[in-house]
Parts: structure tokens; sequence; C-alpha cells
């Protein structure tokens, strides 16, 4: 995942993220206090930031995308082929469809697991919880790069102690990179890292839930099982959507970990994920014009995914509320 | 501790490139009349007394080495570098699969207008061919990889196996072995485009042809002519049998097998007795090379796998220069050859260090006194022509995915070259050339 | 309730062995030697050779892991201050003072938090190529100063702990903005932070794509790209030079830091993350 990449956006969802909707709506009924002289200093060397770093990258992509530039004939202006290419492209297609997939599988049982463990050290205060919330959480301060190099060595036969593990009842030994196991080895590497990680966001929010919520609900003999998902779940919807989504972001980028598995399993092909495909368009194929629109394209991807998903999540609650 | 170079490129970075004075920093040397500087990326073993050698015997050129990746990551940075117009280095290592995609990408001088013209006698025919273009001198070759095969002589002795010499006898060996012990292979497929494009030359293959010169759109691209087809038949059945292993090369698992008695044999490289002799350490004394297996009795059909060379790019500030140290870096440099023979274990495609009695004769220890260059060094001088397409990373990414997808059972292997060939076409085509078969 | 907490705990120990093997594993794999590495258990102990696989790690290319672990100290660093200044100010800005354009750039804040990065990597590349910053430290340190998520942090909590009445009461004493900014907000909206400053500090710690495309001089490398250079060498060149051993010892000095950091300061930023929350 991409998450730990260049423009440090450190993709987190955070427990402050949980509150925005009712925040701004006190804060429309607050009276603030208008100095825009003042005010827009402070925003002022941000906003430079962004538009050197942001809005023009993104502008000088936009305008790459827009020709097309192929070896033998040289760049031309060709406005919107490369999207039609993009689209049509198995090779972007089959890459996006093994990440969805990857997504699908991936991503509900690293939340799951999570949210279990944010629940399990919400309800028990030992010695013992602390310790397994450290240790869950380190992960996160491993690089991507070494946490895949890690992984390779622990899957390889020479190195790792897995790979063997059959052996010794006599069967054959697990071939970590293999095609029909690599995406399940890519999905450990990332649920290992960032597991811990979402389970201390979904914790926080816990922590936040006021006890008078289900005080009522122990007084009425329900089980702690019951007051997690009845009571506990429900408060922190908001904060686990938001988890979702950057996961969800996270996964459409997915590059780090496929970059570095390649050297172990070169069967991860050029297009393996869409994002390395797009690196690989650019700094193997040298076609930045059609990278360019391939970045565009699943950038305004992942834009929609995520606005539908804030979109059908605000929808939801607003009905029920 | 720490370099006083790296401690002063770090402190120029944060004075003369504060952020008001962008436009100040990042100037190079001076004319103050020292000597001129040449910027060289290479990724070479043990090239730090290289490129010294260099420095001591030319007072009036300065190298400065950057390793800046090995392989792909090498070419990336190169390949933005040029893209962005800046950034690139004066001399440039590129692998000969890479020089034609160097050449369409305007991005390697021709070194002819220097006067390399002068050094075609000096190195193997096959690799000055593939380094130029008539009179165009795009690279200056270095060292090459003429392919025989690797066998574990103590195994095969012991069990009485003859050496293969033909990829018939090769198939029943595989057979056999498997027979005497399960677990081992006779080789594994290493999922290595330019291992499978040597067994492609040395079967007559000769699926690619492209001349900037003459024709700079046109391309042939013919990976389903039988001589390209029964490689991948041969290998693809082995893999299908068990018969081959799936270790991609040079994984520790791969060298770990080597190692263990788990593949018998290697088709490889002029490069590798480096390779083996310092990777392999159970082993060693076990070894042997052979003569490649042919597809006919008592033919002698040869292949290369692997190979580089110097070049120049159309963005070093003095070509001249930078023409003098591609072709003097190794060339006929003595010190320069003794560190690449010795300590990198290059295969020399300078003609006469090649022929050299203290390389031919040079006894391995690794491989219990066998004198292996008497081997390569006769494959290297039988190679001929062969040409590479303008865009080999795709072929090479489409050999390997097709390749892997084979090895899933998701693909027939014979349907491999078929599916390659009908990509390429289909990615050659998309990027405005002809293409004939 | 021993009993009810029997099950938690099991797996909370499952847990634990999960998420610590691995680490657990680059530990004793630092100790091995190159050939110990190869052929001993891969999660016991052979010859204990740590130190003097630290001493080759750092003598290794002329002390180039040295000169990585100092250059990602300093990107990351770096960075993260001037990100998290930047982030403070816009957020503060943001919550407190109403100027035109500002709903228009709260909107568009959340939106920046979703561009994939890649997809700025490459036009930066070539823009920073024509200001002659790249292969500088430069060309990693300026684009890391961008925290969308950063500044939408500060602002949320600024709004919920920042009390307009004590901005307000500074004014009547007729307090300059910079100083009520720095001498009544700052001290309040500290949690939230140090929780931007952690969060980008570890995102440039661990940054990988950025530098590998930003920078092709070894001496300028953060350890992240460093290392896979040593590995990929490892793989390529073994005949000459085989690496493992420095990689894997490497990657251990390269997580520590980290993990002692965040081991430390986790219960700081999290409270101050969960206050932000809940206010």
């Amino acid at each position: 995942m991409t998450r730990s990449t260049p423009i440090a956006a450190p993709e987190a969802d955070h427990p402050p993220a949980a509150a925005p909707v009712e925040s701004r709506a006190r804060q429309r009924s607050r009276r603030v206090t208008a100095h825009p002289v003042a005010g827009a200093l402070f925003v002022l060397p941000f906003f430079l930031v962004v538009v050197a770093f942001l809005v023009v990258p993104l502008g000088y992509a936009f305008w790459l995308s827009l020709s097309s530039k192929s070896l033998a004939l040289g760049t031309r202006f060709s406005g919107l082929d490369n999207y039609v290419r993009a689209f049509t492209d198995p090779l972007l297609l089959d890459g996006l469809l093994r990440v969805v997939l990857f997504g699908l599988v991936q991503i509900p049982i690293m939340l799951g697991i999570a949210l279990a463990g944010a629940l399990v050290l919400d309800a028990v205060t030992t010695k013992f919880a602390v310790a397994f919330r450290l240790i869950a959480f380190m992960p996160y301060a491993v690089p991507a790069v070494v946490g895949a190099l890690m992984w390779g060595f622990l899957y390889s036969r020479t190195f790792g102690p897995f790979a063997d593990l059959p052996t010794l009842v006599g069967g054959d030994p697990i071939d970590f990179f293999s095609v029909s196991l690599l995406l399940v080895s890519l999905g450990n590497i990332v649920t290992w890292a960032w597991t811990g990680y979402n389970m201390i966001i979904l914790y926080s929010a816990l922590q936040g839930v006021p006890r008078e919520m289900y005080e009522a609900a122990v007084i009425d003999g329900a089980t702690p099982v019951q007051i997690a998902l009845r009571v506990k779940v429900p408060a922190i919807k908001q904060a686990i959507s938001l988890a979702a989504i950057f996961t969800v972001i996270g996964t459409m980028q997915f590059f780090t970990e496929p970059q570095i598995m390649a050297r172990f399993a070169p069967q991860i092909s050029a297009g393996y994920t869409p994002n390395l495909y797009a690196y690989n368009q650019a700094f193997a194929y040298s076609d930045f014009h059609y990278s360019a629109a391939l970045s565009f394209a699943l950038g305004f991807l992942v834009f929609v995914v995520a606005y539908a998903f804030v979109f059908v999540n605000n929808r939801r609650r607003g009905k029920r509320a | 501790m720490l370099g006083t170079t790296w401690l002063a490129k770090l402190r120029g970075g944060l004075a003369a490139c504060g952020l008001l004075a962008v436009a100040a920093c990042g100037g190079a040397g001076g004319d103050d009349g020292g000597p001129v500087t040449v910027s060289v990326w290479a990724w070479y073993p043990e090239f730090k007394g290289v490129v010294e050698a260099f420095n001591a015997s030319h007072p009036d050129i300065k190298v400065e080495w950057t390793n800046a990746g090995t392989g792909a990551d090498h070419y990336a940075k190169l390949k933005t570098a040029i893209t962005a117009g800046k950034g690139a280095p004066d001399v440039a290592m590129v692998e000969f699969q890479q020089i034609p995609t160097f050449i369409i990408l305007d991005a390697l001088a021709d070194m002819g207008e220097h006067g390399a013209n002068e050094d075609k006698g000096l190195y193997a025919d096959w690799a000055w061919e593939q380094a130029t273009d008539g009179e165009k001198v795009y690279a200056i070759p270095v060292d090459g990889g003429p392919m025989a095969l690797m066998y574990r002589k103590d195994l095969f002795d012991q069990h009485g196996i003859g050496v293969p010499t033909t990829w018939a006898e090769y198939a029943e060996a595989a057979v056999k072995i498997k027979a005497i012990d399960p677990a081992a292979h006779i080789a594994s497929f290493g999922s290595d485009g330019g291992w499978l494009n040597g067994l492609m030359w040395q079967s007559g293959c000769r699926p690619y042809g492209y001349s900037h010169t003459t024709a700079k759109d046109q391309v042939k691209i013919n990976l389903t002519a039988p001589e390209c087809e029964r490689v991948v038949d041969l290998v693809g059945d082995l893999v299908d049998k068990g018969l081959m292993a799936k270790d991609p090369f040079f994984t520790a698992d791969a060298t770990a097998a080597l190692d263990s008695g788990k593949y018998w044999t290697w088709a490889a490289a002029g490069w590798t007795p480096g390779y083996l002799a310092g990777s392999l350490k159970n082993t060693a004394g076990k070894w042997a090379v052979a003569p490649m297996p042919q597809w006919t009795a008592g033919a002698d059909e040869q292949g290369d796998w692997g190979g580089s060379t110097f070049t120049v790019t159309k963005q070093a500030k003095n070509p001249k220069a930078a023409t003098t140290v591609a072709r003097e870096l190794f060339g006929k440099s003595d010190a320069a050859w003794q560190i690449g023979l010795d300590k990198a274990f290059l295969y020399p495609l300078v003609k006469d260090v090649a022929a050299d009695p203290a390389f031919t004769g040079k006894a391995y220890d690794f491989f219990n006194g066998q004198k292996v260059n008497e081997i390569f060094v006769p494959v290297s001088e039988k190679l001929g022509d062969f040409q590479f397409t303008p865009f080999q990373d795709f072929v090479y990414g489409e050999l390997n995915d097709r390749s892997a997808e084979a090895m899933s059972g998701s693909r027939p292997w014979g349907t491999v070259l078929e599916e390659t060939q009908k990509n390429v076409v289909a990615y050659a085509e998309q990027q405005g050339f002809k293409v004939s078969k | 309730m021993k009993v009810k907490t029997r099950l938690p705990h099991l797996l909370m120990g499952v847990g634990i062995l999960y998420f610590l093997v691995p680490l657990l594993w680059v530990l004793v794999a630092a100790t091995k030697s190159q050939p110990d590495l190869l052929d001993s258990p891969a999660l016991w102990f052979a010859e204990f050779n740590l130190f003097e696989n630290i001493g080759l790690l750092f003598r290794e290319d002329d002390g180039a892991y040295g000169k990585w672990l100092v250059n990602t100290a300093l990107y990351s660093g770096l960075s993260a201050l001037g990100a998290t200044a930047l982030a403070a100010a816009a957020g503060y800005g943001l919550a407190r003072f109403r100027f035109p354009g500002k709903r228009l750039f709260e909107t568009a804040l959340l939106g920046m938090i979703m561009v994939p990065a890649t997809a700025l990597v490459l036009p930066t590349y070539l823009i920073l190529s024509e200001v002659e910053l790249v292969d500088t430290m430069w060309a990693v340190i300026l684009p890391s100063l961008l925290s969308p998520f950063g500044a939408y942090l500060i602002r949320v909590y600024v709004d919920e702990s920042v009390p307009v009445e004590l901005i307000d009461s500074a004014r009547i004493d007729r307090a300059g903005e910079l100083r009520i900014f720095w001498q009544i907000a700052v001290p309040m909206m500290r949690p939230a932070i140090v929780t931007v400053f952690l969060f980008t500090l570890v995102a440039t710690w661990n940054n990988y794509f950025l530098p590998l495309v930003m920078l092709s001089d070894a001496d300028l490398y953060p350890l992240t790209v460093g290392l896979t250079t040593w590995f990929n060498t490892a793989q390529q060149e073994a005949g000459t030079r085989m690496l493992f051993n420095l990689v894997v010892t490497g990657s251990l000095l390269a997580i520590v830091p980290l993990i002692v950091a965040f081991v430390l300061l986790q219960r700081f930023w999290r409270s101050g993350a969960t206050a932000g929350a809940l206010k």
C-alpha cells in the first residue's frame, strides 16, 4: 500500500476526523471572528505548498495526458485518446480487477480483526492488554519497504521458517511466491502492517464513547459481547467508515509491497496493480503521457469511490436521524 | 567516519539551494582549467578500482562514478532524466538488449564522431554489431555472457549419466535425475527474459530485427518461428512434468537450491563462474562446464545471455571527453581488466583480453581446476548477428508474464510465444511501428 | 470475571505472536553471519554475530549506511517540522478566521487527501528538474511539506478545543494575531500538533517512492532506497557480494528508532488525538 508514500499524506483516519459533522454544525452557530487578512496569511504558506506540489503537478500531469508519445512517431496532441486506451487496456483492467478482488477480501478481514481487537482492548484492561496494544501497533513504524523485504525473507524456503512446515508431516513445501498464493502472501503483509494501526484508531474512538451510553445496558444484564455489538460498534460507526475509506484509498494505490516483492517473485507482472502499471509505463516503457493518463484515471476512480462511500454513508445516517 | 564529499554535498544543498535562491543552485564544476569532469552511472562490482585506475592514467579527465541502482532501477532513473532533459550522466552503462531502446529515445550520442570507429577490431564482432548501427557508434562493449552448461560433475559421474550433448539427451537426463532423487531437478526455469532469449538465440531463433538508421519506424517480430517455439516447448514440457523447478534465478532460494544438490545443471553464461564461486560454498569443486547441448547432433550453435556496454548520453557536456571515458575505462586498460577479471568476474569482450593465455588458461578451483574459459571463448567467437527491439523491456515482461501463466497452469506452454507475439505486435503498432514478421 | 477474559486473552496472545514473530525474526537474523543466515534454523540463534554485522554494515560502501541513516533523520525531521508548522498555521487560520475562498478551500482539502501520491511524483519530478532541484535533498523535503490531512486534523482540533472567547479577549487586550497564535493557541493545540508531527515523521521516514524517483546519487539516499539497492546487489551480484546479512541488520537498525519513539510517545499522541475527537 502506498500509505507511506511521497506527498506526505499520512492517510490516517483519525478520531478527530470522526467528529466533523457535528462540529461543523456547532461552528455555524458560533461567531467566527472575521480578520480576513490575518486569517488568509495564516493559511497562505500552506496554500503556496498546495499550489506548488499539488495543483501545479496535477495540472501538468493532466496536460501531459492529453498528448501521446509513441516511440516511432514522437509526440502529438491526442485529446482524450489516452483515456480511451486506458479503459480498454486489458493490462490495466486486469490489475484493477486484481486490486478490487484483493480489497474485497483483505479489507474486511483486516478491519474486522482491528475492530475485534479494539473492542477487546476497550473491555479488558490488564497489563497483557496494554502489551498487546503496543505490540500490535509496532508494525506501523516499520517502513513498507522493510516490511516487504522482511516478509520476503520469511516466505522464502531458505531464510524463513514457514515454507518448510508441511514437510514436517511429509507434505510439499509451500511456495508463497507461486502465482496462486501471491495475492494471499501480499494480503498478509498488508494485514500485518496496518491492523494494529487501525485498531488503535478504533480503540481511541471507543475510549471516547461516554460510559453513560451503556451503563443502562449493563444494569439490564447485557453481556459484554452484546454491549460491544449493540452499543459500542454503532457509537463508533463514523470512525469505522473513515478507517474503511482510507483503507480503500490505500488499497487502490497498492504499490510498494508488490514492487518490492517482485524481487522475490518475478511473476509479479508489470501491470500487477494499476499503480505499478502506471509506474512501469513511465519508468520502464518511457511513456510518461500514458502513465499520466493512467495515474489520472486511477486518481479519478479513487476519488469517485471514496466520495460515493461518503455520500452513501451520510445518506444512510441522514435517514436514520 | 562519513565521507567529506557527502557532507559537502549536503551542506552545498543546504546553503546554495536555499528556498529563495532556487535558480542559483545545482551548478556543476567550473572552467578553472582543471581536469574535465565526466559523470558515469554503472553498477559493475568492484568498479571503484577501475575508476581510480582511469583517473590515475588520465590527468586531464576526472571520472565521477555513481551507482544509480542495479538493472531496472538504473534504467528507470536514466529514462526519467532523459525525458526531463536534465540530470542524466555523461556516460551510462547500458546492457546490449537495451541499446535500441535508448537509441530510439534519442538518448545516445554517436561516438563515431569522436573517433570510436577505430575500436572496431578491438571487440568481439557480434558485440560490435549490436553496439553500432552502420558508422554510428552508440555503445562500447565491455562484458558479455556466452552461454555454456554448468553441471554437477560429481553427481553425473556417480550415477553414470553422460553429459548431454543434445537437448534430447538433456531431457532424458532430466528423467534420470528425477528417478535418482525425487527432490532434485535438472535445473530451474528462472523467469528471466534474458535467459530464455539466450536459449532461443542458441536455437537459431532470430525473433527481432531493427535498425534505427535504415528505417526507424520498422521492426521485425517473429517469436513463433519453429526455432523459437522448440525452446519453449522443451522447457515447458520439463516444467509440466516436474523435472524442472520454478525458482526465479538469483533469489536466495535458487542459490541455496544450486548449493544443495536440488539442481544438477544450469545453462548459464560466461559470468556465471564468478557468480557461482562467490555464492556456493558446499558444492565448490563439484561443478564443471560443458558446451551447450545442441538441437542437432554435432551442430555448433551458440547463444549469449547478458553483457553490457558504455554509452555516451546526448546530455554529455563534453562528448569528446565522455567518449574517451567510455572507450578507455576498460578498453585496453590492463589495470581495469585485472580487476574486471579477478574480482568482478566479467567475461571480456575485448578480443585480446579474451585470447590472453592468462584468461583462457586460468584454472578455477570451483570447477575442480577446469580451465572453463577454453569453453567460453570459442562460444563468444562463434556468436553471430542478433538484434533486439527498441522496446525489449516490454518483450521480456510479456515473456515472463505469459510463462508465469503457463507455470501456474492457466495457459498451455504451447501458446506462450503465440500470445507474446500477439501482444508485442499490438504494442509495437500502438507505438507507431510498421511490423513485419 | 477471570473466566470471561480467558478467551480475549487467548486471542490477544495469538495476536502478539503474529505481530511479533517477524520482528523477532529480524532481531535473531541480524545476529547471524551470512552463512548462518542461510543454514541455521530461522527463528533461533546461531553464533552471535550482531556486532560484527553492525561493524560491517557501517563499513560497507565507505560508510554508506551511516550516511543513509543521517539523511533519513534529516529528511524526515525537516519535512515533519515544516509540514507540521504549515498545517498548524493553516488549520488555525481555517478554524478561527473568515476570509474569501475559505469554504471552497476547506471543501477542496478533503479532496486533496484522496489524490494518489504516485500521480504527483512524476510531474513533480519534471517540474523540479526544470528548477534544477532534482537529485538534491530538497527534491525529497519540499514535496513532503504537503500534508492536507494534517491541516484538516488541526482545523478540527482547534475548532473543538481553542475557545473563540479566549482569542477575542486577547484581541481586546490588543495582542497581535501572531502572538495570540503562538502564546495562546499553540499551547492548547499541542496534542494535535504532536500527532501531526509524528504522522508526517513516519510518512517521510518510511517514504520510498519519492526518493527513489528523485535521487540518483547514492550519497543522498534515505534508508529505504539504500537498503533496496543493497538487496538488489545481494541478489544479482551474489557472487561478488553476498549482502543479505547486511540488509537484515540494516533493516533492524532502520526500524528500531521509530519503534522506540512510538512506544515512548504513544500515550501522549493518542490522548491528544482522542481528546480532539470527543470534546
